[in-house]
């Protein structure tokens, strides 16, 4: 049984203070565990703080699992330290590569939907998890392009690296939008075909509409298009923890708490007439 | 076809501007031409690292303006592609770039002033040692002191500049016009964090840079008295001394002694 932690928030530096003031009514918050790989000073105090008070789960953007460089062992053995001390309920990082040959390119590059890659990255989250010595949860990127070479949609590709792995999910309902506009598929028939258990968590985000493609920026408010997938998501999936994930443009802490609302709002009725929440 | 690790290396060529053939393996799609999903990763690599660059030094960027920045951003990006997880650690190599490369190398003060925005941040995330107190010192026996060392806390740096790259700094920050780069005598400063995670910064006198740069080599209290000699009566040397250290105690910048 996946743990429902309610509705939450990235936690980002210029909302340190009020959040620490306010206490603002968030049931969870998520920390880029890369913002934390230093060894004081501001990021930590207000850490320590907040983790007294908020459960935290850690979201890392460049372990590269999928990349064909042997694994970071330096980088791992941060995230476990880092783990160590901030007690998350699960850590996350993306389905892709960000490094290669010795170059990072800090960006979540997308993996070809290949038997390659499956394979490949079957065997890394094999090494990663030992490594760890706990499970992780990746999330889908979005992307831009479609390699000649992949094999299967991507949908299918996550349905079977699930199959083969076990691994879960953080099933970004923006990325997906972002995909499926970018790619023209039906972005229900993406998320029908992932199953419903192996998702752990949901981020909601903003984007940039161009009418040829979509750009996802992370940079603006969740929009209608992404709350309607996100609703009708809410009615296969179940509850399964939510949360807002802002990395640009970043609004006051106020807006981001109205937009959770929104989140709330969206997705309780459902749950609560499929009995799976409780009215509190 | 190309196998997954050719996909992956002429994807890093792509966005290094290098020559590859990633464009082959990209399928036609809708509106948008292959190049155009292409470029749209290209900008996204260049607009991601420029901003690190802006924000990790905001003050260089109004020094040089937005062309020579430009110049400066492309030209660092060939030179010192990323090769650390952390985007903090991008801009590192920066005040070396800044001393190499034309025409930039032809003013001194550039490369200062990026060296000073990377020791405040240096100062920023340095470890949270514990900060000495006054009382633990005083608990010391008299005659312990001569051997005594003091250990300076982890966010403190020393650095002597030959511009005023430390005035231009601040006169950029607060919008005004930055002052002349040259000056006529070294100016020494101080960088920490203090007791309370602000980080700070002071203009020292080379007495006290000169302490402190011994203290940060592990010189004892005996050591640093002699330093003094020829500067002060011998009598007011260890009064001189005290007094140096009750600022440094009131202002977090030592974290132990031995």
């Amino acid at each position: 049984m996946k743990e429902f932690l309610g509705f939450g928030l990235g936690l980002r530096s210029t909302h340190f203070e009020d959040i620490i003031q306010t206490q603002p009514n968030v049931d969870w918050f998520e920390i880029i565990s890369e913002n934390y790989m230093v060894e004081g000073g501001k990021p930590w105090h207000y850490l320590e703080k907040i983790r007294a008070d908020y459960p935290i789960v850690m979201h890392g953007v460049s372990m590269s699992i999928g990349s064909v460089a042997p694994l970071n062992l330096q980088y791992l053995e941060k995230l476990k330290q880092l783990a160590e001390k901030v007690e998350p309920r699960w850590i996350s990082d993306h389905l892709c590569f960000t490094s290669v040959g010795g170059i990072n390119s800090h960006d979540l590059l997308p993996m070809p939907y290949t038997e390659e890659s499956l394979t490949h990255l079957s065997s890394q989250i094999a090494k990663v998890q030992d490594y760890l010595g706990r499970e992780m949860i990746f999330e889908n990127v979005s992307s831009y392009l479609t390699y000649k070479t992949s094999e299967m949609t991507e949908w299918e590709f996550l349905a079977q690296l699930t199959k083969n792995t076990g691994c879960k999910f953080l099933m970004d309902i923006n990325n997906v939008y972002v995909s499926a506009r970018n790619h023209n598929f039906d972005p229900m028939a993406y998320l029908n075909a992932i199953p419903a258990s192996s998702i752990q968590q949901i981020h909601l985000a903003g984007h940039q509409d161009f009418g040829t493609h979509v750009i996802d920026t992370h940079d603006e408010d969740v929009p209608d298009p992404v709350w309607q997938l996100y609703r009708k998501y809410a009615k296969k999936i179940g509850p399964v923890s939510t949360m807002i994930e802002r990395d640009g443009n970043i609004p006051p802490l106020e807006s981001l708490l109205k937009e959770l609302e929104i989140a709330k709002t969206q997705v309780n009725d459902i749950w609560f007439e499929q009995g799976e929440l409780k009215h509190g | 076809m190309a196998s997954l690790a050719d996909i992956q290396n002429q994807f890093m060529h792509l966005l290094q501007n290098k020559p590859n053939d990633l464009i082959g393996n990209i399928a036609e799609q809708g509106e948008l031409s292959q190049s155009e999903r292409l470029s749209i990763y290209q900008s996204a690599y260049k607009i991601r690292l420029t901003q690190v660059i802006e924000q990790d030094h905001e003050q260089l960027g109004k020094y040089l303006g937005d062309e020579l920045f430009d110049l400066m951003v492309l030209g660092y990006l060939k030179a010192y592609p990323s090769t650390n997880n952390s985007l903090r650690e991008f801009s590192q190599n920066l005040p070396e770039f800044l001393t190499k490369t034309s025409p930039f190398k032809e003013h001194d003060i550039l490369s200062d002033i990026a060296q000073f925005e990377r020791l405040l941040l240096q100062a920023f995330d340095a470890s949270d040692d514990k900060v000495l107190s006054s009382a633990a010192l005083e608990s010391i026996a008299q005659n312990d002191w001569p051997l005594l060392t003091l250990n300076l806390h982890a966010s403190a740096h020393l650095v002597t500049f030959h511009t005023a790259a430390v005035e231009s700094f601040q006169a950029l920050k607060n919008d005004l016009a930055p002052p002349n780069a040259k000056v006529n005598t070294p100016r020494f400063w101080l960088i920490w964090r203090s007791p309370e995670k602000i980080t700070e910064y002071k203009k020292v006198t080379e007495e006290e840079y000169n302490l402190l740069s011994l203290i940060h080599q592990k010189n004892n209290f005996s050591h640093l008295c002699q330093s003094l000699i020829g500067s002060h009566p011998p009598e007011n040397i260890a009064v001189v001394l005290i007094q140096y250290i009750n600022v440094w105690l009131s202002q977090g910048l030592l974290k132990s002694f031995d």
